[in-house]
Protein backbone atom coordinates (compact mmCIF):
# COMPACT_ATOMS: atom_id res chain seq x y z
CA UNK A 1 0.00 0.00 0.00
CA UNK A 2 1.35 3.19 -0.69
CA UNK A 3 1.82 5.76 2.31
CA UNK A 4 -0.85 8.41 0.30
CA UNK A 5 -3.07 5.03 0.40
CA UNK A 6 -2.85 4.72 4.22
CA UNK A 7 -2.53 8.57 5.04
CA UNK A 8 -6.18 8.88 2.93
CA UNK A 9 -7.65 5.68 4.79
CA UNK A 10 -6.99 6.88 8.62
CA UNK A 11 -7.80 10.49 7.48
CA UNK A 12 -11.39 8.99 6.76
CA UNK A 13 -11.59 6.65 9.41
CA UNK A 14 -10.53 8.48 11.89
CA UNK A 15 -12.75 9.03 14.86
CA UNK A 16 -12.78 12.06 17.37
CA UNK A 17 -10.76 11.28 20.00
CA UNK A 18 -10.86 12.63 23.46
CA UNK A 19 -7.40 14.90 24.59
CA UNK A 20 -5.32 13.86 27.38
CA UNK A 21 -5.62 16.01 30.16
CA UNK A 22 -2.29 18.29 31.06
CA UNK A 23 0.30 15.91 32.44
CA UNK A 24 0.55 17.59 35.89
CA UNK A 25 -3.49 17.02 36.28
CA UNK A 26 -3.21 13.73 35.34
CA UNK A 27 -0.15 13.05 37.72
CA UNK A 28 -1.95 15.18 40.58
CA UNK A 29 -5.17 12.66 40.27
CA UNK A 30 -2.74 9.89 40.58
CA UNK A 31 -1.47 11.13 43.32
CA UNK A 32 -4.42 12.14 45.69
CA UNK A 33 -5.44 8.74 45.20
CA UNK A 34 -2.23 6.84 46.01
CA UNK A 35 -2.05 9.32 49.29
CA UNK A 36 -5.20 8.17 50.29
CA UNK A 37 -4.29 4.57 49.93
CA UNK A 38 -0.87 5.36 51.81
CA UNK A 39 -2.75 7.32 54.49
CA UNK A 40 -4.85 4.27 54.87
CA UNK A 41 -2.17 2.31 55.24
CA UNK A 42 -0.54 3.92 57.99
CA UNK A 43 -3.79 4.22 59.93
CA UNK A 44 -4.09 0.11 59.25
CA UNK A 45 -0.59 -0.01 60.27
CA UNK A 46 -0.86 2.28 63.19
CA UNK A 47 1.93 4.82 63.42
CA UNK A 48 5.04 3.95 64.71
CA UNK A 49 5.88 4.36 68.92
CA UNK A 50 8.55 6.83 68.35
CA UNK A 51 6.40 9.14 65.71
CA UNK A 52 6.19 11.91 68.38
CA UNK A 53 9.67 12.33 69.03
CA UNK A 54 11.00 11.73 65.39
CA UNK A 55 8.59 14.39 63.78
CA UNK A 56 10.44 16.59 65.99
CA UNK A 57 13.57 16.21 63.95
CA UNK A 58 14.67 18.15 61.07
CA UNK A 59 16.37 15.57 59.37
CA UNK A 60 13.15 12.92 59.73
CA UNK A 61 10.67 15.75 58.24
CA UNK A 62 13.36 16.29 55.44
CA UNK A 63 13.88 12.91 54.55
CA UNK A 64 9.70 12.19 54.64
CA UNK A 65 9.31 15.25 52.73
CA UNK A 66 12.12 14.31 49.91
CA UNK A 67 10.64 10.87 49.55
CA UNK A 68 7.01 12.46 48.97
CA UNK A 69 8.19 15.40 46.80
CA UNK A 70 10.39 12.33 44.89
CA UNK A 71 6.86 10.16 44.17
CA UNK A 72 5.12 13.56 43.12
CA UNK A 73 7.78 14.85 40.50
CA UNK A 74 8.50 11.00 39.77
CA UNK A 75 4.59 10.53 39.09
CA UNK A 76 4.69 14.10 36.82
CA UNK A 77 7.77 13.63 35.21
CA UNK A 78 6.37 9.83 34.38
CA UNK A 79 3.22 11.25 32.50
CA UNK A 80 4.85 14.37 30.81
CA UNK A 81 7.27 11.33 29.85
CA UNK A 82 4.50 9.62 27.59
CA UNK A 83 3.82 13.57 25.72
CA UNK A 84 5.78 13.75 22.75
CA UNK A 85 7.54 17.20 22.25
CA UNK A 86 7.73 18.00 26.02
CA UNK A 87 11.16 19.33 27.35
CA UNK A 88 13.38 16.78 28.64
CA UNK A 89 13.96 18.47 31.58
CA UNK A 90 10.73 17.55 33.03
CA UNK A 91 11.75 13.31 33.03
CA UNK A 92 14.40 15.13 35.44
CA UNK A 93 12.47 16.43 37.84
CA UNK A 94 12.48 14.07 40.45
CA UNK A 95 16.07 13.32 40.62
CA UNK A 96 16.93 16.42 42.63
CA UNK A 97 14.82 15.11 45.38
CA UNK A 98 15.69 11.52 45.16
CA UNK A 99 19.02 13.45 45.81
CA UNK A 100 18.03 15.23 48.88
CA UNK A 101 16.12 11.81 50.14
CA UNK A 102 19.47 9.94 49.67
CA UNK A 103 21.83 13.15 51.80
CA UNK A 104 19.55 12.89 54.20
CA UNK A 105 19.73 9.46 54.59
CA UNK A 106 23.55 9.88 53.94
CA UNK A 107 23.87 12.66 57.14
CA UNK A 108 21.96 10.20 59.08
CA UNK A 109 24.42 7.46 58.65
CA UNK A 110 27.40 10.10 59.21
CA UNK A 111 25.61 10.95 62.36
CA UNK A 112 25.46 7.03 63.68
CA UNK A 113 29.08 6.86 62.89
CA UNK A 114 30.37 9.66 64.82
CA UNK A 115 27.79 8.55 67.66
CA UNK A 116 28.85 4.76 68.02
CA UNK A 117 31.19 4.57 65.42
CA UNK A 118 31.35 1.12 63.16
CA UNK A 119 28.27 -0.90 65.39
CA UNK A 120 25.96 2.42 64.51
CA UNK A 121 26.68 1.13 60.69
CA UNK A 122 25.90 -2.56 61.06
CA UNK A 123 23.24 -3.89 58.67
CA UNK A 124 21.21 -6.66 59.62
CA UNK A 125 19.22 -8.54 57.32
CA UNK A 126 15.84 -7.23 56.80
CA UNK A 127 15.02 -8.67 53.41
CA UNK A 128 11.11 -8.22 54.47
CA UNK A 129 11.32 -4.50 54.31
CA UNK A 130 11.80 -5.04 49.95
CA UNK A 131 9.27 -7.55 49.96
CA UNK A 132 6.73 -4.78 51.92
CA UNK A 133 7.54 -2.35 49.56
CA UNK A 134 6.56 -4.55 46.91
CA UNK A 135 3.83 -5.54 47.85
CA UNK A 136 2.56 -2.45 49.09
CA UNK A 137 3.56 -0.32 45.72
CA UNK A 138 1.37 -2.69 43.64
CA UNK A 139 -1.85 -1.13 43.79
CA UNK A 140 -0.18 2.62 42.82
CA UNK A 141 1.95 1.39 40.49
CA UNK A 142 -0.43 -0.66 38.88
CA UNK A 143 -3.32 2.63 38.85
CA UNK A 144 -0.05 4.51 37.53
CA UNK A 145 1.35 2.15 34.83
CA UNK A 146 -2.63 1.50 33.67
CA UNK A 147 -2.89 5.91 33.54
CA UNK A 148 0.79 6.12 31.34
CA UNK A 149 -0.50 3.54 29.20
CA UNK A 150 -3.47 6.22 27.44
CA UNK A 151 0.29 8.21 26.59
CA UNK A 152 2.77 7.75 23.72
CA UNK A 153 5.18 5.10 24.54
CA UNK A 154 8.03 7.47 23.34
CA UNK A 155 10.42 6.54 26.23
CA UNK A 156 9.20 2.97 27.49
CA UNK A 157 12.20 2.09 29.79
CA UNK A 158 11.76 5.87 31.38
CA UNK A 159 8.30 6.19 31.63
CA UNK A 160 7.83 2.52 33.73
CA UNK A 161 10.89 3.23 36.18
CA UNK A 162 9.69 6.61 36.94
CA UNK A 163 6.01 5.42 37.36
CA UNK A 164 7.44 2.72 39.88
CA UNK A 165 9.33 5.48 41.30
CA UNK A 166 6.44 7.73 42.17
CA UNK A 167 4.44 4.14 43.97
CA UNK A 168 7.81 2.97 45.57
CA UNK A 169 9.18 6.41 47.35
CA UNK A 170 5.68 6.84 48.16
CA UNK A 171 5.45 3.67 49.91
CA UNK A 172 8.67 3.90 51.73
CA UNK A 173 7.81 7.46 52.81
CA UNK A 174 4.42 5.94 54.40
CA UNK A 175 6.56 3.22 56.00
CA UNK A 176 8.75 5.64 57.70
CA UNK A 177 5.53 7.03 59.22
CA UNK A 178 4.62 3.36 60.54
CA UNK A 179 7.50 1.16 60.31
CA UNK A 180 10.49 2.04 63.24
CA UNK A 181 14.04 1.39 61.81
CA UNK A 182 16.79 2.07 64.28
CA UNK A 183 19.29 3.42 62.03
CA UNK A 184 19.65 5.29 58.98
CA UNK A 185 21.99 2.61 57.25
CA UNK A 186 18.79 0.02 57.27
CA UNK A 187 16.52 2.30 56.00
CA UNK A 188 19.16 3.08 53.20
CA UNK A 189 19.87 0.03 52.53
CA UNK A 190 16.13 -1.55 53.17
CA UNK A 191 14.20 1.31 52.29
CA UNK A 192 15.57 3.72 49.74
CA UNK A 193 17.72 0.73 48.12
CA UNK A 194 13.94 -1.43 47.43
CA UNK A 195 12.57 1.75 45.93
CA UNK A 196 15.30 2.18 43.58
CA UNK A 197 15.55 -2.20 42.78
CA UNK A 198 11.95 -2.02 42.20
CA UNK A 199 12.14 1.01 39.92
CA UNK A 200 15.53 -0.08 38.05
CA UNK A 201 13.95 -3.89 38.13
CA UNK A 202 10.25 -2.55 36.69
CA UNK A 203 12.10 -0.18 33.99
CA UNK A 204 13.71 -2.99 32.38
CA UNK A 205 10.40 -4.52 31.06
CA UNK A 206 9.14 -1.23 30.16
CA UNK A 207 9.06 -2.17 26.42
CA UNK A 208 6.92 -4.99 27.16
CA UNK A 209 4.79 -2.73 29.66
CA UNK A 210 4.40 0.15 27.40
CA UNK A 211 3.79 -0.31 23.59
CA UNK A 212 2.81 0.85 20.67
CA UNK A 213 -0.69 0.45 19.61
CA UNK A 214 -1.30 -1.54 16.32
CA UNK A 215 -4.19 -0.91 14.04
CA UNK A 216 -5.44 -3.75 11.55
CA UNK A 217 -4.89 -2.18 8.67
CA UNK A 218 -7.29 -3.89 6.22
CA UNK A 219 -10.36 -2.96 8.49
CA UNK A 220 -9.33 0.64 7.48
CA UNK A 221 -12.44 2.24 5.06
CA UNK B 1 -4.22 18.54 14.43
CA UNK B 2 -7.09 19.95 16.68
CA UNK B 3 -9.63 19.89 14.22
CA UNK B 4 -8.77 16.19 13.35
CA UNK B 5 -8.76 15.75 17.17
CA UNK B 6 -12.30 16.83 17.35
CA UNK B 7 -13.08 14.93 14.06
CA UNK B 8 -12.90 17.06 11.14
CA UNK B 9 -11.57 13.98 8.64
CA UNK B 10 -10.71 16.58 5.55
CA UNK B 11 -8.99 18.68 7.82
CA UNK B 12 -7.27 15.33 8.58
CA UNK B 13 -6.84 14.08 5.75
CA UNK B 14 -4.98 17.71 4.83
CA UNK B 15 -2.32 17.52 7.75
CA UNK B 16 -1.38 13.61 7.00
CA UNK B 17 -1.11 14.70 2.82
CA UNK B 18 1.00 17.67 4.13
CA UNK B 19 3.45 15.94 6.66
CA UNK B 20 3.80 12.50 4.09
CA UNK B 21 7.04 14.70 2.64
CA UNK B 22 8.28 16.19 5.79
CA UNK B 23 8.41 12.92 6.73
CA UNK B 24 9.98 11.07 4.11
CA UNK B 25 12.71 13.69 4.28
CA UNK B 26 13.16 13.20 7.91
CA UNK B 27 14.14 9.68 7.64
CA UNK B 28 16.17 10.23 4.40
CA UNK B 29 17.52 12.64 6.08
CA UNK B 30 18.16 11.06 9.66
CA UNK B 31 18.90 7.18 8.78
CA UNK B 32 20.18 7.58 5.06
CA UNK B 33 20.86 3.53 5.02
CA UNK B 34 17.50 2.72 6.42
CA UNK B 35 16.40 -0.55 3.93
CA UNK B 36 12.75 0.87 3.23
CA UNK B 37 11.77 4.72 3.88
CA UNK B 38 8.43 4.03 2.82
CA UNK B 39 7.94 1.13 5.60
CA UNK B 40 9.53 3.22 8.25
CA UNK B 41 7.33 6.50 7.02
CA UNK B 42 3.92 4.17 7.30
CA UNK B 43 5.31 3.40 10.50
CA UNK B 44 5.26 6.88 12.09
CA UNK B 45 2.16 7.73 10.46
CA UNK B 46 0.34 4.90 12.51
CA UNK B 47 2.00 5.99 15.34
CA UNK B 48 0.74 9.45 14.79
CA UNK B 49 -2.78 8.32 14.60
CA UNK B 50 -2.88 5.89 17.52
CA UNK B 51 -1.71 8.80 19.27
CA UNK B 52 -3.54 12.18 18.01
CA UNK B 53 -5.09 12.31 21.53
CA UNK B 54 -1.71 12.70 22.95
CA UNK B 55 -1.51 16.21 21.15
CA UNK B 56 -1.57 19.37 23.35
CA UNK B 57 -2.91 22.16 21.26
CA UNK B 58 -1.71 24.80 23.55
CA UNK B 59 1.82 23.57 22.61
CA UNK B 60 3.71 23.35 19.03
CA UNK B 61 2.50 20.52 16.30
CA UNK B 62 6.37 19.81 14.72
CA UNK B 63 8.33 19.06 18.14
CA UNK B 64 5.62 16.49 18.69
CA UNK B 65 5.47 14.73 15.14
CA UNK B 66 9.40 14.71 14.94
CA UNK B 67 9.69 13.15 18.20
CA UNK B 68 7.05 10.68 17.74
CA UNK B 69 8.91 10.07 14.23
CA UNK B 70 12.68 10.19 15.64
CA UNK B 71 11.04 7.14 18.38
CA UNK B 72 9.88 5.33 15.80
CA UNK B 73 12.71 5.03 13.53
CA UNK B 74 14.76 3.98 16.30
CA UNK B 75 12.77 1.30 16.62
CA UNK B 76 12.80 0.49 13.34
CA UNK B 77 16.62 0.69 13.21
CA UNK B 78 16.43 -1.26 16.51
CA UNK B 79 14.61 -4.24 15.19
CA UNK B 80 16.58 -3.65 11.96
CA UNK B 81 19.74 -4.77 13.84
CA UNK B 82 18.30 -7.07 15.99
CA UNK B 83 17.06 -9.29 13.14
CA UNK B 84 20.56 -9.14 11.07
CA UNK B 85 22.22 -10.09 14.15
CA UNK B 86 20.42 -13.57 13.76
CA UNK B 87 21.43 -13.79 9.83
CA UNK B 88 24.19 -14.51 7.70
CA UNK B 89 24.89 -13.31 4.06
CA UNK B 90 26.20 -15.52 1.64
CA UNK B 91 26.35 -15.64 -1.90
CA UNK B 92 25.98 -19.35 -2.58
CA UNK B 93 23.53 -21.23 -0.32
CA UNK B 94 25.24 -24.17 1.08
CA UNK B 95 24.11 -27.73 0.64
CA UNK B 96 21.80 -28.81 3.66
CA UNK B 97 21.71 -32.72 2.17
CA UNK B 98 23.20 -34.94 0.31
CA UNK B 99 21.30 -36.80 -2.19
CA UNK B 100 21.91 -39.57 -4.92
CA UNK B 101 22.95 -37.14 -7.50
CA UNK B 102 25.69 -35.70 -5.64
CA UNK B 103 27.46 -38.92 -5.07
CA UNK B 104 29.52 -40.38 -7.88
CA UNK B 105 29.43 -43.95 -9.40
CA UNK B 106 32.34 -44.66 -7.37
CA UNK B 107 30.65 -44.13 -3.96
CA UNK B 108 27.39 -46.01 -4.96
CA UNK B 109 30.06 -49.23 -5.73
CA UNK B 110 31.19 -48.65 -2.54
CA UNK B 111 28.47 -48.51 -0.45
CA UNK B 112 27.06 -51.72 -2.59
CA UNK B 113 30.24 -53.75 -1.47
CA UNK B 114 29.99 -52.43 2.10
CA UNK B 115 26.66 -54.01 2.45
CA UNK B 116 27.17 -56.99 0.76
CA UNK B 117 30.11 -58.13 2.86
CA UNK B 118 27.72 -56.87 5.66
CA UNK B 119 25.19 -59.43 4.50
CA UNK B 120 27.14 -61.91 4.21
CA UNK B 121 28.70 -61.91 7.76
CA UNK B 122 24.82 -62.67 8.91
CA UNK B 123 23.88 -65.30 10.50
CA UNK B 124 21.94 -67.60 8.38
CA UNK B 125 18.33 -66.94 9.30
CA UNK B 126 18.85 -63.13 8.88
CA UNK B 127 20.25 -63.39 6.19
CA UNK B 128 17.53 -65.32 4.42
CA UNK B 129 15.51 -63.13 5.97
CA UNK B 130 16.62 -59.62 4.13
CA UNK B 131 17.44 -61.21 0.91
CA UNK B 132 13.73 -62.57 0.97
CA UNK B 133 12.13 -59.00 1.84
CA UNK B 134 14.51 -56.87 1.46
CA UNK B 135 16.49 -58.01 -1.60
CA UNK B 136 13.92 -59.79 -3.42
CA UNK B 137 10.97 -57.19 -2.09
CA UNK B 138 8.51 -60.24 -0.57
CA UNK B 139 5.97 -59.59 1.67
CA UNK B 140 5.96 -61.16 5.11
CA UNK B 141 3.46 -63.35 4.44
CA UNK B 142 5.45 -64.60 1.24
CA UNK B 143 8.11 -64.88 3.01
CA UNK B 144 6.68 -66.82 5.72
CA UNK B 145 5.27 -69.14 3.16
CA UNK B 146 8.51 -69.32 1.40
CA UNK B 147 10.79 -70.34 4.49
CA UNK B 148 8.22 -72.07 6.49
CA UNK B 149 8.66 -69.32 9.65
CA UNK B 150 5.97 -67.44 11.57
CA UNK B 151 5.58 -63.73 10.33
CA UNK B 152 6.52 -62.89 13.92
CA UNK B 153 9.75 -64.76 13.82
CA UNK B 154 10.64 -62.67 10.43
CA UNK B 155 9.96 -59.67 11.75
CA UNK B 156 12.54 -60.65 14.56
CA UNK B 157 15.07 -61.76 12.22
CA UNK B 158 15.07 -58.66 9.97
CA UNK B 159 15.05 -56.17 12.75
CA UNK B 160 18.07 -57.46 14.07
CA UNK B 161 19.42 -58.14 10.50
CA UNK B 162 19.12 -54.71 10.14
CA UNK B 163 20.59 -53.39 13.51
CA UNK B 164 23.46 -55.82 12.81
CA UNK B 165 24.33 -54.55 9.10
CA UNK B 166 24.16 -50.77 10.80
CA UNK B 167 26.82 -51.56 12.92
CA UNK B 168 28.99 -53.29 10.46
CA UNK B 169 28.45 -50.42 8.17
CA UNK B 170 29.25 -47.85 10.96
CA UNK B 171 32.40 -49.64 12.35
CA UNK B 172 33.37 -49.85 8.31
CA UNK B 173 33.33 -46.09 7.70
Amino acid sequence: MKSEELARRLAASARPVQRLPHPIWRAMMWFVFSLAYAGALVLVMGLRTDFSARIAEPRFVIELSAAVLTSMMAAAAAFCSTCPGRPIWERLAPFPFLLVWLASLGEGCWRDWSLHGLPGLAVQPELSCFWKIVISSAPPAILILLMVRRGAPIAPYLTTGLATLAAASLVAAAMLLFHRQESSIMVLIWQFGSVIVLSGFTAFFGRQILGWRTIDIPSLE
Amino acid sequence: MRAAQDGDNAAYAALLSEILPVLRRTVSYKWPSAPDTEDVVQEILLSVHTVRHTFDPARPFMPWLMTIATRRMIDAARRRTARSSNETTVDIMPETFSGDAAKNEQEISDDQDAIRRALAQLPDGQREAVELMKVQGLSLQEASAATGKSVASLKVSVHRALKAMRDMLKRES
